[in-house]
């Protein structure tokens, strides 16, 4: 009973620190990196998103980048051809992407485990296909390009300070209705459904219900992000921009973040940025530092700025770190804090 | 406590007139002995091959700097690959005028890769100039994008060359068309349709590819199974060698042209003249407004000379006949230019001024009689060009370019 105070007491706090350093950090970085750290909230919105499902609900899901691309379209679309505002088209993303999590659920229903795995993968591989097979629509492989976004004048903010706040501020409001959602009935019957199908059926949990649930859910989130992301990249996607590796990277960050839990999500989605970026820093450390790290400690002579070499080490870097928190950041936190709380009670 | 009052009043005011004074001198990325520039390149992907396009333009820079700079500053031109992807373009662009607070984006390479910044460029007031992509777009449309300006001859322009051509001395030849679908391919196609006017139906196949597929071989067997006898390739990068192979393959062998955009690459037209290869590009077509490095009658030109010596200078290992080289340099050359004329400090708006009223008659890396001339209504710098035709290499003399006719206009 006392551990459990404790560690509700540290979560607290901890939420407190977290928002307060989310607010402050524009504070302490210059106006290009706010951008980058835009990125990274919509990347964080999206691993929230793929979390239900995949670390909660127990469904795999290697294509949410096409959920991604139907909320940035969406948002192109109305803003760039039907003249919406940007902001009213966000949460309609969310939407017609939930929908389309929801359509393609139906035939998720039928597989699971590698062979979802692979069905998903199948959407992110025809994603770009699909959106350039309507070119009048989608712009073709051109891309689609929509008036550029500036903040509200009263608010004083620069460009990329209000790509962060909007980003974030949306971030932390789906982050808290992911913990409601999750903390009650709801995510006690994706957990059952995760941890044994069987047992849940038992229980009384209607799979196809949950699942799809997970599913529509989870495709809102990654909606949400898609579109954000089409705000910040200076109002412009195309095809690439949702290609492939961006599912991929999903994954990655995801299970980077920790599986089945929201603590460490903020970890995976800066992973991802700097993935994605060979430039950004954590930290003051970037990809090209790592390479020139690595050409230190071993006589191996790369050149930090050749063609490659930093996706390779990071291929490494990745492997070091399934290694050592197989449970991602997620897991090494939550194990700290509560420790540490307890430890602060019983003492 | 009086004493520190004024010691602070006095502090203040140094500080005030000293920022005053340093937040007078200039736009971003003008210092008092530097100059940075930025653009994007595709070092890495599937045009990868073009990147020589920015190395020819830094290695010019590289010489116009060790002969003391413009205005005594030293041109940095920094470009970061982009692999030909717009959405990466965005991320690059951004970091560059951002980040790295360059003074202009120059000679950024690709249709899609401009057409994703422009938005973003002009309205933060950054010059995007000699764009290195021949869309009509860039010249046209100068009074929406003020910021933008192209240079090398519109897709237009050399479409009209290419049909006009055709209707002139070929009015029987059935015309297979492979093309990049997207705004380049596009104004290609748009412009050959205008040159062939009546003569339309000559075009008996038209096909586009995807920029990011994996390859054109089918296309190019549709294309063939058309029973076209005649081959415009209007591709790019690693396309247009497939496309040129895959025809090889078929075993067809129709009357080519090529555009201009990969004429001048050495691995395209080097294929086939390579020990024991059959010429497969054999007398191909093509426009040209840059003296072509392979092309005998430039082997004593002066203006190709130095070039020649710029390449071997700062960039040991390039392949001399490769145009692309010329081509950054020449985009180089004009970028000098307008820099000397925009003023002993330059500013982003008297960049543009510069750029927009352009009169270089003699450029020493373009054919003799192609001006580089703008006016403020007039967006396009470069509007004359010449025919070509691949003289495929025999024994001792290696395949070469060589003009042919007269210099040509969207009018004439």
């Amino acid at each position: 009973m006392r551990g459990l105070r404790g560690s509700s007491f540290a979560t607290a706090a901890a939420v407190v620190l977290f928002v307060a350093a989310v607010a402050l950090l524009p504070f302490a970085i210059d106006d290009f990196q706010a951008s980058q750290y835009a990125y990274v909230g919509i990347y964080f919105i999206a691993i929230c998103g793929l979390n239900i499902l995949t670390g909660y609900t127990g469904q795999i899901s290697l294509g949410h980048g096409a959920f991604m691309a139907v909320g940035g379209y969406t948002t192109a679309i109305l803003a760039a051809k039907a003249g919406f505002p940007y902001w009213t088209t966000i949460p309609l993303a969310g939407v017609i992407a939930g929908a389309a999590g929801l359509l393609l659920a139906i035939p998720a229903l039928r597989l699971s485990g590698l062979y979802l795995a692979l069905a998903t993968f199948g959407i992110a591989l025809a994603a770009p296909a699909l959106i350039k097979k309507y070119p009048d629509l989608t712009g073709g492989s051109t891309g689609l390009s929509f008036d550029l976004v500036s903040a509200p004048s009263w608010l004083g903010l620069s460009t990329n300070d209000w790509y962060y706040y909007l980003c974030w501020a949306i971030a932390l409001a789906l982050l808290g209705a992911a913990w409601l959602l999750l903390r009650g009935r709801t995510g006690r019957s994706f957990r059952a459904v995760r941890d044994s199908e069987v047992a849940a059926v038992s229980f009384g949990i209607h799979l196809p219900t949950y699942k799809m649930l997970a599913f529509s859910v989870s495709a809102f989130y990654a909606g949400v992000a898609g579109a954000l992301f089409a705000v910040v990249n200076l109002s412009y996607v195309s095809p690439e921009t949702f290609a492939l590796r961006l599912s991929i990277y999903l994954v990655v960050g995801t299970v980077a973040a920790g599986l089945g839990t929201l603590w460490g999500i903020v970890f995976g989605a800066l992973l991802i940025e700097w993935l994605v970026v060979p430039t950004f820093e954590v930290a003051t450390v970037s990809r090209t530092d790592i390479v020139e790290w690595a050409d230190k400690i071993l006589p191996l002579t790369l050149d930090p700025s050749a063609i490659g070499i930093a996706d390779f080490v990071f291929g490494a870097v990745l492997v070091g770190v399934m290694l050592v928190l197989p449970k991602g950041a997620g897991g090494l936190l939550r194990r700290g804090v509560t420790s540490l709380a307890d430890r602060l009670y019983t003492r | 406590m009086r004493r520190f009052g004024l010691t602070a009043l006095v502090v203040a005011a140094l500080v005030t007139v000293g920022s005053a004074l340093a937040g007078s001198t200039a736009d971003p990325g003008v210092s008092s002995d530097t100059i940075l520039i930025g653009g994007t390149s595709p070092i890495s992907g599937e045009a990868s091959s073009a990147a020589a396009v920015a190395r020819g333009a830094e290695a010019y820079f590289k010489s116009v700097n060790a002969a003391g700079g413009v205005n005594k500053r030293k041109i940095v031109y920094k470009y970061l690959d982009d692999g030909y992807d717009p959405s990466k373009t965005v991320q690059v662009v951004r970091e560059l005028v951002q980040q790295d607070q360059v003074f202009a984006i120059f000679n950024t390479l690709g249709t899609n890769n401009n057409l994703a910044v422009r938005d973003f460029l002009n309205q933060s007031g950054v010059p995007q100039v000699f764009v290195a992509s021949g869309a009509q777009t860039w010249g046209a449309d100068y009074k929406k994008y003020p910021w933008t300006i192209g240079f090398i001859p519109s897709y237009v322009l050399e479409g009209i060359v290419y049909g006009r051509y055709i209707v002139k001395n070929y009015p029987t030849l059935k015309l297979g068309v492979l093309y990049q679908d997207d705004a380049y391919g596009k104004d290609m196609v748009a412009g050959l349709k205008k040159g062939l006017g009546k003569n339309g139906q000559q075009m008996v196949s038209l096909v586009g590819y995807d920029p990011t597929a994996a390859s054109v071989a089918s296309q190019v067997a549709q294309i063939k199974s058309s029973k076209a006898n005649a081959y415009l390739i209007f591709a790019f990068g690693k396309f247009a060698v497939q496309a040129s192979i895959e025809a090889a393959k078929l075993g067809w062998k129709p009357k080519l042209v090529i555009v201009n955009v990969v004429a001048s690459s050495a691995n395209l037209m080097g294929l086939g003249d390579v020990a024991g290869g059959k010429p497969i590009n054999k007398g191909a077509i093509s426009i040209a407004a840059l003296k072509d490095p392979t092309d005998p009658r430039w082997a004593k030109d002066p203006g190709l000379a130095a070039a020649r010596k710029i390449l071997k200078k700062y960039i040991p290992g390039a392949n001399p006949k490769d145009g692309y080289y010329y081509a950054g340099m020449a985009s180089a050359i004009s970028f000098v230019n307008v820099l000397k004329r925009a003023g002993q400090n330059p500013t982003r708006a008297s960049l543009m001024k510069a750029a927009r009223s352009q009169n270089q008659p003699k450029h020493p890396l373009l054919i003799p009689g192609v001006a580089v001339k703008t006016s403020p209504t007039d967006g396009f710098p470069i509007e004359q060009v010449a025919l070509q035709r691949w003289v495929s290499g025999k024994g001792s003399v290696p395949g070469h370019w060589s003009l042919f006719g007269p210099l040509r206009t969207a009018k004439s």
